[in-house]
């Protein structure tokens, strides 16, 4: 009886395609992979927004604590650009980056220079430039030499409870709106929804895992990464809060959760993936430099490179095997783009 | 023995012979660059019956040309966010000059000409600051940079001249990005396209959609021989069936042409060209992504025909209706609401279809 099972089991492992159907796939990528992150972005932020109202001094270690706890909440969940968090703008709400031109400090500058009464009121607070808003405003708040220091003590106070307080009312309604509405919408296609087949909807997860590989390449790397001649180390995301590399480590996780679960009964092109994003993880443990200081050194920035040329490998892998098998495959201009 | 080729050349040398003309190079009614059989890239002269004329050999993929109004003479753009552009002379099959953006610019792959053939002007992009630059070559100094000036807004991509007159129509596709983050767009969330008109270097008209479209990147135009301008987007915000493309005439505001949301959907937010049609009778768009064409009867503003093309994706107007290019060689020829195909064995048509 037990090497029956085991016998079936391994029949099972080498059934290259679709082990798992289109829609036990989306089923299995929603209630493991989405869900959960969102759940965790929401209870997080609170936590969060409950520490500012406690502490809200820059330096509070409770505070910095449950800021860099809700970050990697968000970084998590951060590749999964569709639908909730892209209803009123939510997802930029908590992310305003790479900022190429400067409007966080700016945004935040006019506010405490003005004082702006804007800042009484998380509901308010929306109607405010989106970049004063979200995690990278806080971590400016938080960090930043200067903008941790202007102006009076209590403004800033009530910006950073505020802030945080925006912070988790937007993750509450991204969760909500997850659990209340769009899980269905993805789980169960109809003709009128957004997704009208389990092959649409897998095509929108697949689009995510491929936009998270870009984005990690280069905005998190490409960014500070810039030329050989012009490296810039300041651009690195969230250097002030040393996240830089522990952004692109995260992000790579989710990525890596994702494309495993895509990949579904492929166990080779799974086992593939699988080992690519291991191979980066240990180089960027290998690199520790958490800031990406080194973008400007030639010996070291050839390294960081190296991490961006592994993380590619991983697109075009992605690309070439796991989109087809999707029904996800361009032509020659579809694929180009403009 | 003189040949005749050398002949002409010493009459050429001497300004005594006539210029050549498109006429020399066998009369071709479009330019489009293709990828060949063998994995190279070449620039192609097309006829009216379909025909191939030339095919001269490109150094890299290209995206789009500039036909030069009377001189055999194209300029082929690189792809996004490239930094050079070749001018090829179609009779001899040679380089006449090659255009190298400038430092802290690259090109975004299209251009167009002066009314008298002798300026070349360049949609291009100003990275460090984010904003739209339209670059200025000198045909009479072998394309030597003359000039530059503000297109209106961030990210000018398609850049047409209306008929009869030197202003330029420009679509400012509104997103900022920059070479170091590759195609990442940097700013979707404030990002805010525009169409705008420029004369002798200055804006002289700006044309938006209402708020709701800001996330609508106008990209790609068609300009009638009336000045009607049509423009066809790129959607980049939530939702699936956003509306992709509008007509504008200079004084008014510009309208979006309506279609069921089944048909949007089939676009999948995204027009690879657009063309009008002789007379302006029908707008033309492409979506490479959803193997669509759809044509829009202008009169009565509604959709008149979805159309299935495999990878469509070059749109230009012919003498009796519109041409249009795919990504599988086929060359397809839309008049009224039908479509009769063609196909260049071989051939693998990039982005954009330009009428001499």
């Amino acid at each position: 009886m037990k090497h029956l099972k085991i016998a079936c089991l391994l029949v099972a492992m080498s059934t290259p395609i679709a082990a798992q159907t289109a829609d036990e796939l989306v089923e299995n990528i929603v209630t493991h992979h989405i869900l959960p992150r969102f759940e965790t972005l929401a209870k997080e932020t609170q936590t969060l927004a409950a520490a500012a109202e406690t502490d809200c001094d820059a330096a509070s270690r409770p505070l910095r604590t449950a800021y860099g706890a809700a970050f990697d909440a968000w970084i998590s969940a951060s590749h999964l650009r569709f639908g909730p968090t892209e209803e009123a703008d939510r997802g930029f709400a908590l992310a305003f980056w790479p900022d190429s031109r400067g409007a966080t400090p700016k945004a935040l500058g006019a506010l405490i220079a003005a004082q702006d009464p804007i800042a009484q009121s998380p509901q308010a607070y929306g109607e405010v430039s989106i970049a004063a808003r979200g995690f990278y405003a806080l971590e400016f708040l938080l960090y930043d030499t200067q903008v941790s220091t202007a102006g009076p003590a209590a403004y800033r106070c009530t910006l950073v409870r505020t802030i945080t307080a925006d912070i988790a009312a937007t993750a509450a309604d991204i969760d909500d709106a997850w659990r209340h509405d769009h899980a269905r919408r993805l789980t169960a296609p109809s003709a009128n929804g957004p997704y009208r087949s389990d092959e649409e909807a897998l095509q929108v997860i697949f689009k995510a895992l491929t936009t998270g590989l870009q984005f990690t390449s280069d905005a998190r790397l490409g960014w500070p990464l810039g030329t050989f001649e012009r490296p810039h180390p300041k651009r690195a995301e969230a250097w002030r809060s040393g996240r830089s590399a522990r952004n692109v480590a995260l992000s790579l996780a989710s990525l890596r959760d994702l494309a495993v679960r895509l990949a579904g009964g492929d166990a080779e092109l799974a086992a593939r993936l699988g080992t690519l994003f291991d191979h980066v993880q240990r180089d960027l443990v290998a690199l520790d430099d958490p800031i990406f200081a080194g973008v400007a050194e030639p010996q070291s920035r050839f390294r960081i490179e190296a991490v961006q040329q592994s993380v590619d490998g991983i697109r075009d892998l992605v690309a070439a095997r796991l989109g087809p098998r999707l029904g996800v495959s361009a032509g020659f201009n579809a694929l180009d783009g403009d | 023995m003189t040949s005749r080729r050398g002949f002409l050349a010493g009459l050429l040398a001497t300004g005594l012979a006539p210029r050549p003309t498109w006429a020399d190079v066998g009369g071709p009614a479009f330019l489009s660059a293709a990828a060949t059989a063998d994995g190279s890239y070449a620039l192609c002269g097309i006829g009216v019956a379909r025909d191939l004329l030339f095919q001269i050999p490109l150094p890299a993929r290209g995206h789009a040309a500039a036909a030069h109004p009377t001189r055999p003479e194209a300029v082929a753009f690189a792809r996004r966010p490239g930094t050079f552009a070749v001018v090829i002379d179609c009779m001899s099959g040679a380089q006449k000059a090659v255009l190298n953006a400038p430092e802290g610019r690259h090109f975004y792959g299209h251009g167009a000409f002066s009314q008298d053939g002798r300026w070349l002007f360049t949609t291009e992009n100003d990275y460090e600051a984010g904003k739209g630059r339209i670059g200025v070559w000198d045909t009479a100094r072998g394309y030597a940079r003359a000039d530059e000036f503000a297109s209106g807004g961030t990210g000018p991509h398609d850049i047409r001249r209306l008929p009869g007159t030197d202003v330029l129509v420009v679509a400012n596709g509104g997103i900022d990005t920059h070479p170091d983050t590759g195609q990442t767009a940097l700013n979707i969330a404030t990002m805010r396209p525009n169409l705008s008109y420029v004369a002798e270097g200055q804006i002289v008209e700006t044309a938006e959609l209402p708020h709701d479209w800001h996330k609508n990147s106008i990209r790609h135009l068609a300009v009638s021989a009336r000045g009607q301008v049509a423009f066809g987007m790129q959607w980049q915000g939530a939702g699936e069936a956003p509306p992709l493309v509008g007509l504008h005439e200079r004084g008014s505001a510009p309208r979006l042409l309506s279609a069921p949301d089944e048909q949007w959907r089939k676009m999948q937010g995204y027009i690879g060209s657009v063309a009008l049609a002789p007379g302006d009778q029908a707008v033309i768009v492409t979506s490479p992504r959803g193997n669509t064409v759809l044509v829009f009867d202008t009169g009565a503003q509604e959709l008149a025909a979805s159309l299935p093309l495999a990878d469509a994706c070059g749109a230009a107007p012919s003498e009796t209706g519109v041409l249009v290019s795919s990504g599988t060689g086929a060359l397809a020829l839309i008049e009224g609401s039908g479509l009769s195909r063609a196909a260049q064995a071989g051939l693998r048509w990039d982005n954009h279809l330009v009428a001499i």
